[in-house]
């Protein structure tokens, strides 16, 4: 179920530039922009390709696949959707496809993480047209 | 080095320094500790508030503009304001630009300012209200529940302790020299003594950050008031050289073409500033870093060239930024950590004490030169800094 909307600080507020991103991912998408110039991938959401700037820009998918870089345990309730859920990890993602994008995302895996840990994005609806990217462990958790 | 900067240097002066009592509750709005802060600044100039022809602020739709201070301050028309958003990040671009102004002759006397009800009021934290408008790219940070500066601030940090091993003792000696330097500091908000058990003792706020990792939150105000050098030596103080500043480029966790968080964004400031400013970090005697979290002061150490990366420990360890003994006093008032959170402007309050000779059991024993900095570029992408120099 999803929460009251007015206190989730955490629903992202999309624009016009933006919001194929974030309408991909509530359809369980993980898409971005791809050059169809240079090949360049580009997040977070532009106008322009940032390898080599030009405008053709399309909306591809990468595999979703990438490895922990950092991360941080949020203790303090920094808003009232997150008081419930705190403590959480937020980690800091390297994607496979390139090394100079990194994008941070609720980690909602079980798995001890560590820096390296693979991973793959979890997109997650929270509204209509809004969905948000979770990053889970590529590996099972150890048998306890 | 190469002077290739076309920076104004040391054609500006600040000659006023002004602030309100830092509290957890200032019983009035921003609007009266603007004008308390800035009434105080100009007074300590020898000036009048007639002499006032420019105003600079900044902040995240938490304090008040300049339009509306300059009415109540009774100038009738500004000849130079700026009334920028964000945070600390820019509180040295403030001074940076108002240098400009006055030596292109655009203004005669700038008075920067920064008020706010950063914990009665609005806070940063964003638990307070909210500031009512985001950046563009919060939309990247609230997905993922990355909403504050703590928490960007603390994936650097880990990413450091990854990388060369540093430890949250570190960042401990960082919270408790600056704990040190409050004690005596009747401005200081927090000044009982703080030990490694105390710090360790505190609890999680966004591990690797404990809550002494984390500056207060204030309500308060600083004023700052610069004018031409020609015109600085017949005022009552020693005046305050803005012998270089530089703000601009930083990289945010939000923003794709880096791949190494370690590399301090105070690098590319570093360089542009200490041409500015025709010094390099061995002439600095003295540092005032924005110290918003304890690491920042860390990457800070390394990105202005005193320290190679990786090693701020061993000098922590070896009391080399303390006050009265070190080769690099740092944060001599206790700093945003344990002073107060004036959004850096409190740094260069400090500073100008300093250098004047005026820090009272503050006073450090060299104090000509001066370097006092704003945020980290990690949360917006901007950072600034300053070297202030003695006549």
């Amino acid at each position: 179920m999803m929460a009251d909307v007015s206190e989730r600080r955490t629903i992202p507020v999309p624009d016009r530039d933006s919001a194929p991103y974030w309408a991909a991912l509530a359809n369980g998408q993980f898409l971005l922009q791809r050059c169809r110039d240079c090949g360049h991938w580009t997040w977070p959401a532009r106008p322009i390709c940032s390898g080599c700037h030009g405008d053709d820009l399309a909306w591809e998918a990468p595999s979703g696949a990438g490895e922990v870089y950092s991360w941080v345990i949020t203790h303090q309730p920094y808003a009232p959707d997150l008081a419930r859920i705190v403590p959480y990890t937020v980690a800091l993602v390297r994607l496979d496809e390139q090394n100079d994008i990194m994008i941070p995302g609720r980690f909602v895996s079980d798995v001890e993480i560590r820096q390296g840990l693979r991973v793959q994005a979890a997109p997650e609806r929270v509204a209509d047209d809004i969905g948000i990217l979770n990053w889970k462990a590529a590996e099972r958790p150890a048998a306890r | 080095m190469t002077d290739t900067s076309r920076f104004p240097r040391s054609q500006v002066a600040i000659v006023g320094i002004g602030c309100t009592e830092f509290s957890r509750d200032s019983g009035v709005g921003v609007f009266t500790l603007a004008t308390k802060a800035a009434k105080a600044a100009v007074a300590d100039a020898g000036l009048r508030l007639g002499d006032v022809d420019g105003l600079c602020t900044f902040g995240v739709n938490d304090s008040i503009a300049p339009n509306i201070l300059a009415q109540a301050l009774g100038i009738k028309s500004l000849s130079f304001y700026v009334d920028q958003f964000y945070g600390g990040s820019v509180s040295l671009s403030m001074i940076g630009q108002a240098t400009l102004a006055l030596s292109a002759g655009v203004a005669d006397c700038v008075v920067c300012y920064r008020a706010l009800n950063g914990r009665s009021g609005v806070r940063v934290n964003g638990s307070g209200g909210g500031a009512g408008r985001l950046p563009w790219d919060m939309q990247f940070k609230v997905s993922a529940g990355y909403i504050a500066p703590s928490q960007e601030i603390a994936m650097a940090a880990r990413a450091h302790m990854l990388k060369y091993g540093t430890t949250n003792e570190d960042f401990g000696r960082i919270a408790i020299l600056s704990r040190a330097h409050a004690l005596d500091n009747e401005r200081a908000m927090m000044r009982t003594p703080m030990t490694m058990d105390d710090y360790l003792a505190s609890r999680w706020i966004v591990d690797p950050f404990r809550k002494f990792d984390c500056c207060l939150e204030t309500d308060g105000a600083v004023a700052i008031v610069l004018v031409r050098a020609d015109r600085a030596h017949d005022l009552p103080h020693r005046p305050v050289l803005v012998q270089g500043a530089a703000w601009g480029g930083g990289v945010t966790v939000v923003n794709n073409g880096h791949t190494d968080l370690t590399e301090s964004p105070a690098r590319p400031i570093a360089d542009r500033l200490y041409a500015a400013a025709g010094l390099g970090a061995s002439d600095i005697e003295l540092a005032e870093l924005y110290d918003c979290f304890t690491y920042n002061v860390l990457s800070q150490i390394e990105g202005y060239g005193f320290a190679e990366p990786g090693a701020v420990p061993a000098m922590l360890a070896s009391g080399a930024f303390d006050r009265a003994t070190g080769s690099l006093p740092l944060n001599t008032h206790g700093g945003l950590l344990s002073e107060g959170y004036i959004h850096g402007l409190n740094h260069v309050y400090e500073a100008v004490e300093q250098i004047r000779g005026d820090a009272g059991i503050r006073q450090v024993a060299r104090h000509d030169v001066a370097l006092v900095t704003g945020q980290l570029g990690y949360v917006s992408g901007y950072s600034s800094a300053a070297v202030l120099v003695g006549a």
